[in-house]
C-alpha cells in the first residue's frame, strides 16, 4: 500500500532501515514472522541483540541514556518498515514501558542499573498491574505493600502476566496505602521474579498458547531502592506508563503487516468479496494513518496530545481484528485443518490461532468500551 | 407450509433427555480426556446415542429410522450443540446417513443403514462441503477407477467406510468405498471434532459399490446436514449469549456488575437479538425442508446460512470481549464455543457460497 511518508529524508531512512534487515534478520525467523506463526523466543532474543548492536531497542528514549534518538516521524517509518521486512517486534516492557517511565521518574540509580540492561536484553521485564479482581477498574488491585526494615513485605496475585516465563522482573502496582482515596495509595515497585515467594501458573489461552500467567506473590521482600519514584504516586506512573508512545499505538505497521499477509492468501482466490473487502480495509488503515500524522503534526506545533489518541487504538485494533476476521473467510474449511508436519509453505497456516489470539486486541492496554468511554469523558466532556 | 408451531410433546422429552447426556456425559474435564484420545478411535457415546434412539430419529420408517421431521429435532441438535458434543452426528447421520436413504431402493437402503443407526459402523460422505465431486472415476471393467483427495472429511477419522462423491462424466454418483482401501490421515479440527483427509488414488470400485443417480440423494444430504449445522450453531449462540449474561451478572469492576453499565447491556441486548435471530432461521428451515419445490427450500437454507453467520460472528466476538481476560483462556467453555463455531461455519458451505446461490436463486 501507498507509502504516505515520503520525503527524500524518509526515503533515506527507509533504505537504512532495509540495508540492515536484510543484512541482519535470519530467514528462518523471517519466514515464521511471514506466515504469521507463533513468536518464539528465541527468535525474538536473537533479533534484539541485532538491533542492540545498531542501537535501535529503544526507539522513544533520549540518546544519552542509549535510546535510538528518533523523532516521532521517524518512530512511524521505522515500525512500518520493520514490520513490512518481517522482522519480530521486540518485548514493549523494557524498553518502550518501563524504561521510558525510569527516564522520567526513577532514580540515578535504578536508571544506572536497569537501562543498560534493557538495552542489551540481558533483563527481560513482564508488567504486574492486572489482577484477578482488578482489570478495567486497575485502581482497586489490592495486592499489598507492608513496611519493614530496609525495604516492603509485598503479597498478593497478579494475573495476564505476558511472557512472565520470559522475564527475571517486573513492574508492579501495589497497594501501599489503604486508608486514602484508591488512586493515591499505589506504588509501582521493581520486583525480581527470582525473590523468594514469587511463583508462577501459565495459563493456556483459547489458541493453545501458553502467553500470559499467573504470579503469585507471597511475603516478597522488595528493597526501599526498588520502588520508583515517590511511595504513593504509582498511579500517576502507571497513567503515564500506559500513556507511552501514543503515536505508535494505532500499530500502523502490524495493520499494514497483516494486510500484506491477507492479500497474499487472497490472490488467486478470485473472491470478489473478498477484494472489496480488502480495499475498504487498505482505506481504513489509510485514515488511521493520516489521523496519526495529523495529530503528530499538531503534537510538532506544540498541541498537547490528549485523550484524543484512544481513538488511534481503537480503530487500530478493530482494522487487526477485521483483517484476521477476512483471513478466516479466505482460507475456508483450509484453517481448521491442522497441517501435515513438513508443509511450511501453507499460506493458511495459524490463520485461526491468529484470529483467536487477536481478540486480545480489543481487551488488553485498557479495553475498547474503556477507550471510548475516555473519548466520551475527556474529549467530548459527557 | 411454514408453521412455527411449538415443539410436541416428543421433542420436548427428547431435548430433555438431551440436557441430562450432557450435563453428565459433557463437563469440560471430561471432554478434556476425550480430546486427549486419538481421533481414529469410536466416538465415546456413540451406542448409547445409538440407544436413546438419536441416531435413528432423522431417518424415515421404511429405512429403520423413527421418521422425525426436523422441526421436531431442533431442540435436540441445539441441545448437542450447546453441549460441544464431539460425536459424528451431523456428519455420519444428518448428512450420510441422510443420503443413502434416499440413494439406495427402501430393502438395501434398510440392511446398509441397519449397522449405522445402531451404532455399530460410522459411515461418511467424502465430498465438497456443498456435496461436490472432488474425486475423479474412469471406467475399469465393469466397475470405476477413483483417483482424488478429499482434504477434509469431518467425522472421517473413525468411519469403517466413505461413499465418496465422484465425477464420472455426465451424471452424479457415489462409490462405497472401505475406509481400509483409501489412505486415510486421520486429526482433530480446531474445534477438537474428529475429521480425516482421505485420498482415493488406485482405488477400484466393483459394480456393486457404484451407484449413479445420485444427485436427488446428495442435494438431500447436503439440505440435512447443512440444516443440522445450522441448528447446532443456533444452540451454540443461545449458550454463548447466557454463558454471558451469568457472566455480565457476576463479575465486578468499578464497585458494581458490569453487567449495570448500559454499554454492556446494549451488547447483551444485540446478543439477545443475534439469538433469537438464528432460532428463527433455524426453525424456518426445518419447515422449509418438507418443501416440495427445492428451488424454495434451497433458497431459504442458503439465506439461513447467512443470517446464522452474521448472528455467529457477532455473538462470539461479543462473548470473548464482556469476558475480558477470562473470555481468551482454555479454561471456560466459552472458548470452546467459539472454537466450534467457527468450524460449524464451514459446514455445508460457507457464508460466500450460499450468499452467491442466494443471489442466483432470486
Ligand atoms: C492476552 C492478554 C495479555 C495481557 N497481558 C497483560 C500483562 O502483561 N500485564 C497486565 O498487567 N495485564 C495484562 N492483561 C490484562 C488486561 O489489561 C485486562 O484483561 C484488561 O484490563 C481487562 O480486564 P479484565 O480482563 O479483568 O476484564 P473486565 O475488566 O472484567 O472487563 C470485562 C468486560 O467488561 C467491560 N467493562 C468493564 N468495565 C466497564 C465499564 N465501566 N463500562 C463499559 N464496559 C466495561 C470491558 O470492556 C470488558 O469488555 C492482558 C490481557 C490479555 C487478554
Amino acid at each position: 500500500m501507498t507509502d504516505l511518508l515520503n520525503s527524500p529524508e524518509d526515503i533515506a531512512f527507509r533504505r537504512e532501515i532495509r540495508d540492515f534487515v536484510a543484512a541482519e534478520l535470519n530467514p528462518d525467523t523471517r519466514d515464521r514472522i511471514r506466515r504469521g506463526a507463533p513468536l518464539r523466543h528465541e527468535d525474538i532474543a536473537r533479533w534484539h541483540k541485532s538491533m542492540y548492536r545498531k542501537g535501535w531497542v529503544a526507539p522513544t528514549w533520549p540518546v544519552q541514556h542509549g535510546g535510538a534518538g528518533w523523532s516521532a516521524r521517524q518512530r512511524l517509518i521505522a515500525d512500518e518498515e520493520l514490520f513490512r521486512l518481517h522482522t519480530p517486534p521486540l518485548p514493549n516492557f523494557g524498553p518502550r514501558m518501563i524504561g521510558p517511565i525510569l527516564i522520567r521518574f526513577g532514580s540515578r540509580a535504578q536508571q544506572q542499573r536497569f537501562l543498560p540492561a534493557i538495552l542489551s536484553g540481558a533483563d527481560w521485564w513482564c508488567q504486574g498491574f492486572s489482577e484477578p479482581g482488578a482489570g478495567s477498574d486497575l485502581a482497586s488491585l489490592t495486592t499489598r505493600a507492608v513496611p519493614t526494615d530496609g525495604g516492603w513485605i509485598v503479597t498478593g496475585a497478579k494475573t495476564w502476566t505476558t511472557f512472565a516465563q520470559h522475564a527475571n522482573r517486573m513492574f508492579c502496582l501495589v497497594r501501599t496505602d489503604g486508608q486514602v482515596k484508591k488512586q493515591e495509595g499505589i506504588s509501582m515497585m521493581l520486583i525480581d521474579m527470582d525473590a523468594p515467594g514469587v511463583s508462577r501458573r501459565p495459563i493456556r489461552l483459547m489458541d493453545g498458547t501458553e502467553e500470559v500467567n499467573e504470579i503469585l506473590l507471597d511475603q516478597v521482600f522488595v528493597p526501599c531502592g526498588m520502588v520508583v519514584g515517590e511511595v504513593n504516586r504509582g498511579w500517576t506512573y502507571a497513567k503515564a506508563l500506559l500513556e507511552g508512545e501514543r503515536l505508535g499505538i494505532g500499530g500502523i505497521g502490524r495493520c499494514k503487516h497483516l494486510l500484506g499477509r491477507v492479500r497474499h492468501m487472497a490472490q488467486g482466490a478470485d473472491d470478489a468479496l473478498a477484494d472489496a473487502r480488502l480495499a475498504e480495509l487498505e482505506i481504513d488503515i489509510m485514515a488511521l494513518e493520516a489521523t496519526t500524522l495529523r495529530l503528530l503534526a499538531a503534537a510538532e506545533a506544540g498541541v498537547p496530545l490528549g485523550a484524543e489518541t484512544s481513538l488511534l487504538k481503537i480503530r487500530g485494533t478493530e482494522i487487526q481484528q477485521a483483517l484476521t476476521e477476512l483471513m478466516l473467510d479466505i482460507a475456508g474449511p483450509a484453517a481448521l485443518v491442522p497441517v501435515a508436519a513438513g508443509s511450511n509453505e501453507d499460506v493458511f497456516e495459524n490463520v485461526v490461532c491468529q484470529f483467536l489470539n487477536w481478540r486480545k486486541l480489543s481487551i488488553y492496554g485498557g479495553s475498547n468500551e474503556i477507550q471510548r468511554t475516555i473519548l466520551a469523558g475527556q474529549v467530548l466532556g459527557l | 407450509m411454514i408453521r412455527f408451531g411449538l415443539p410436541g410433546e416428543e421433542a420436548r422429552l427428547l431435548q430433555d433427555t438431551a440436557e441430562r447426556f450432557v450435563a453428565d456425559r459433557y463437563g469440560l474435564a471430561q471432554r478434556a480426556v476425550m480430546l486427549a484420545r486419538p481421533p481414529q478411535e469410536a466416538p465415546a457415546h456413540w451406542r448409547e446415542m445409538a440407544a436413546l434412539g438419536w441416531l435413528a430419529a432423522p431417518l424415515p420408517r421404511g429405512v429403520g429410522g423413527l421418521g422425525m421431521a426436523p422441526v421436531h429435532l431442533q431442540g435436540l441438535l441445539e441441545t448437542l450443540g450447546a453441549g460441544l458434543i464431539l460425536e459424528p452426528y451431523g456428519p455420519a447421520i444428518m448428512n450420510c446417513a441422510a443420503t443413502l436413504s434416499r440413494l439406495l431402493p427402501r430393502a438395501q437402503a434398510a440392511g446398509a443403514l441397519a449397522p449405522m443407526l445402531a451404532g455399530d459402523r460410522v459411515e461418511v460422505l467424502a465430498a465438497s462441503p456443498m456435496g461436490q465431486a472432488l474425486v475423479q472415476a474412469e471406467p475399469e471393467g465393469d466397475g470405476w477407477a477413483l483417483s482424488g483427495t478429499v482434504p477434509l472429511v469431518p467425522g472421517g477419522a473413525a468411519a469403517h467406510a466413505f461413499w465418496v462423491a465422484v465425477d464420472c462424466g455426465a451424471e452424479s454418483a457415489l462409490a462405497h468405498v472401505p475406509a481400509s482401501k483409501a489412505q486415510v490421515r486421520g486429526f482433530r479440527l480446531v474445534d477438537g471434532q474428529a475429521a480425516a483427509s482421505a485420498c482415493f488414488d488406485g482405488v477400484s470400485c466393483g459394480p456393486r459399490a457404484c451407484f449413479t443417480g445420485a444427485a436427488d440423494a446428495l442435494a438431500h444430504g447436503a439440505d440435512m446436514g447443512l440444516w443440522a449445522a445450522l441448528a447446532e450453531t443456533s444452540g451454540l449462540i443461545g449458550a454463548l449469549c447466557r454463558a454471558t449474561l451469568d457472566h455480565v451478572k457476576l463479575r465486578q469492576q468499578f464497585g458494581r456488575p458490569i453487567g449495570r453499565f448500559q454499554v454492556v447491556q446494549h451488547r447483551m441486548a444485540d446478543m439477545y437479538m443475534h439469538t433469537e435471530e438464528a432460532r428463527s432461521m433455524a426453525q424456518l428451515t426445518a419447515e422449509a425442508l418438507e418443501e416440495k419445490d427445492a428451488g424454495v427450500r434451497r433458497r431459504l437454507l442458503s439465506a439461513a446460512r447467512v443470517k446464522t453467520d452474521a448472528a455467529a460472528r457477532a455473538v462470539l466476538r461479543d462473548a470473548v470481549q464482556l469476558h475480558g481476560g477470562m473470555g481468551m483462556t482454555d479454561e471456560l467453555a466459552v472458548g470452546h464455543m467459539v472454537k466450534r463455531l467457527l468450524v460449524l461455519a464451514q459446514t455445508g458451505g460457507s457464508r460466500a457460497a450460499h450468499l452467491k446461490r442466494f443471489q442466483a436463486s432470486g
